[in-house]
């Protein structure tokens, strides 16, 4: 599934992007399936924003955004939820769990959604993340490392062909983000799927193809 | 890890919030509203199976009218006054609610019949006929042939009670039931001077609907046509199959045209209007607890969705289509519609059966089964409902993100 950017602006940082020179916003830009995204976004360059728009939670942008044959300024609702199932995962920012389901709820009420993943795998990579033990916890009583390592998961338990990834690892200790990067790695590549990470600072978490300033 | 079920656990994203009061006072009106509307439309139906007659409520007297022409100061001395034309006919058939017209005809030549078991009890008589699609009974043997020398007879139920009460008390003759009545031959004699012919008769039944002797047609046509074959053949009295005899055109038409008829039978102009008014009275009373029994429920249904906003909104975002939530809210709000439509089923099936047990006592026979227009009815009020509720859940949830 191809990505493409025709000339994206915020239309809230519409004054503001052209005061610095941005590699994303207002460009034309086109990534390839399996490609490896990073986007390093200093503070209030719209980070989020430009994730949203991806995963079509905002419209407030001009410009048109494609995924393949997707055209997110044109997509229904249908479509779009047909879009984020099976093709486009995301792990948000503010993880963004279910509060009153438990850990394991939150998992399976993803992996139900298609059922391409088992619940083997899925128990596996918890405890690869180190939250297995938390399965029965309430998602509302788990720290906030614990919160995105789960999200994680979440976010690997359907099929994608891309990955969003906005700050993934910001509550996570270097041994508990290896582990994260790790298994995104893995089933990334089983998916052949492609990753876009947006986060403040440079890092080589995967081997990206590609490194744009936002 | 035990696999969980899908549909569990989006019943526990966005149904944890739901009021179970708020549920129980829009089904308990609902249930009222439509039990309600289906009882307006069994009172309705019900009335109007026993008006048109479809059931054999003649004991009503609703549905067969006898008319004739009024005998006034003007008509008296006229021959013939008092008989229909064509043209009359013609314009009765046409009148408003009238289905069938029959003619009674009546003899045209002298009827003397005698009791040969209680000696001297004789007298002049007459007969008619009408046609047997009239008849609110034809018991065995109601046929003749030329040829024949029984005679069968059908006598008006009115006549005996007449001679039971009246004649009988007042001349110190024995009171006669049904039974000893259609267990006696009469000897008939019709025609005059040297050319007679002589019957036996015997009464084979009893009609509430037609005060008359009734003879089969075949025995007057054969009468008529042998002893008085050039009188006129019009009938004095017509005989109504009428749909509706409390339609107020029918008792006008009646009246401007200065038709007689048994007055009790059109009684039920006054009851129709009574009926009418109840039926419509609940009617509106069951639209109205219906209308607030699914505002409540609409209401209850928002007020869910809106307190699952968060979750609703989150599941949207994991690529939960709209239509899946949709439909997911559907499944567990329509069973309890339908299981609300059906007690109120259930309620108007045994009301019906009450009702027809009871006609039964009155001799007024109705269906044990509430008929079509109560099951549309339900059908109207489960579309309109269900439509309603869709709605409003697709609505609610389309506006989330």
């Amino acid at each position: 599934m191809r990505l493409s950017l025709e000339h994206i602006v915020p239309i809230p940082l519409k004054d503001k992007i052209n005061e610095y020179n941005s590699r994303v916003w207002n460009q034309q830009l086109t990534f390839n399936s399996g490609e490896r995204v990073f986007i390093q976004a200093p503070s209030g360059t719209g980070k989020t924003t430009l994730v949203h728009f991806l995963y079509g939670l905002r419209k407030d942008y001009e410009g048109k955004i494609h995924w393949s044959a997707f055209k997110m300024h044109e997509i229904n609702r249908e479509q779009l939820s047909q879009l984020r199932a099976s093709s486009v995962s995301v792990i948000f920012q503010d993880m963004r769990l279910f509060p009153e389901l438990t850990t394991w709820e939150n998992i399976e009420v993803k992996r139900r959604l298609t059922n391409t993943v088992s619940e083997y795998d899925a128990e596996k990579w918890l405890d690869k993340l180190g939250v297995k033990h938390k399965a029965d916890s309430p998602a509302s009583k788990l720290s906030y490392g614990e919160q995105q390592r789960v999200a994680i998961v979440r976010a690997l338990v359907q099929p994608f062909e891309w990955l969003i990834m906005d700050e993934p690892f910001s509550h996570l200790d270097y041994a508990n983000r290896q582990r994260a990067i790790a298994l995104i790695d893995e089933v990334a590549t089983m998916n052949r799927a492609g990753l876009l990470l947006a986060d403040l600072d440079d890092n080589d978490y995967f081997t990206y193809s590609r490194k744009l300033l936002l | 890890m035990k696999p969980l079920k899908q549909s569990r656990l989006v019943q526990k994203l966005l149904l944890r919030h739901r009021s179970n009061n708020r549920l129980w006072a829009s089904l308990i009106a609902l249930f009222a509203g439509t039990t309600l509307l289906l009882i307006a439309v069994m009172i309705w139906w019900n009335f109007s199976l026993i008006l048109s007659g479809t059931h054999d409520n003649d004991s009503l007297g609703s549905t067969f009218l006898t008319i004739g022409k009024q005998v006034t100061d003007q008509s008296m001395g006229k021959k013939g006054a008092s008989l229909f034309t064509p043209k009359e006919i013609l314009t009765i058939e046409n009148a408003p609610q009238v289905q069938d017209v029959g003619m009674l005809v009546s003899n045209r030549f002298p009827v003397y019949a005698s009791l040969s078991v209680a000696n001297g009890f004789s007298t002049d008589m007459f007969l008619e006929a009408v046609p047997d699609r009239f008849m609110d009974k034809q018991p065995n043997g109601w046929s003749w042939e030329e040829g024949n020398t029984q005679v069968p007879i059908i006598l008006s139920s009115d006549f005996l009670n007449l001679y039971n009460y009246g004649f009988a008390l007042s001349q110190n003759l024995p009171q006669l039931s049904q039974t000893t009545i259609q267990a006696l031959a009469f000897d008939i004699t019709i025609g005059r001077g040297l050319y007679t012919e002589q019957y036996t008769g015997r009464v084979v039944g009893f009609s509430d609907r037609i005060s008359s002797v009734l003879v089969p047609e075949s025995f007057i046509e054969h009468g008529n046509k042998t002893f008085a074959p050039n009188a006129p053949i019009a009938p004095s009295r017509l005989i109504l199959k009428v749909k509706d005899p409390s339609d107020k055109r029918f008792a006008e038409f009646l009246q401007m045209n200065s038709y007689t008829t048994n007055a009790e039978q059109l009684r039920w102009n006054k009851m129709r209007g009574v009926v009418d008014a109840v039926a419509t009275g609940t009617g509106i009373l069951a639209l109205l607890l219906m209308g607030i029994g699914t505002l409540v429920f609409i209401l209850f249904i928002e007020l869910t969705i809106a307190k699952a906003e968060a979750s609703l909104s989150l599941l949207l975002q994991m690529g939960y289509s709209p239509r899946y939530l949709g439909m997911f809210m559907l499944r567990r709000f329509v069973p309890l519609i339908v299981i609300t439509l059906m007690a109120s089923a259930v309620i108007a099936l045994i009301l019906q059966e009450v009702i027809a047990a009871k006609g039964k006592a009155l001799n007024v026979t109705l269906p044990d089964l509430p008929g079509w227009p109560v099951w549309v009815a339900l059908a109207a009020s489960a579309g309109v409902l269900l439509a309603f509720v869709s709605r409003s859940i697709f609505k609610a949830i389309n506006q989330e993100q």
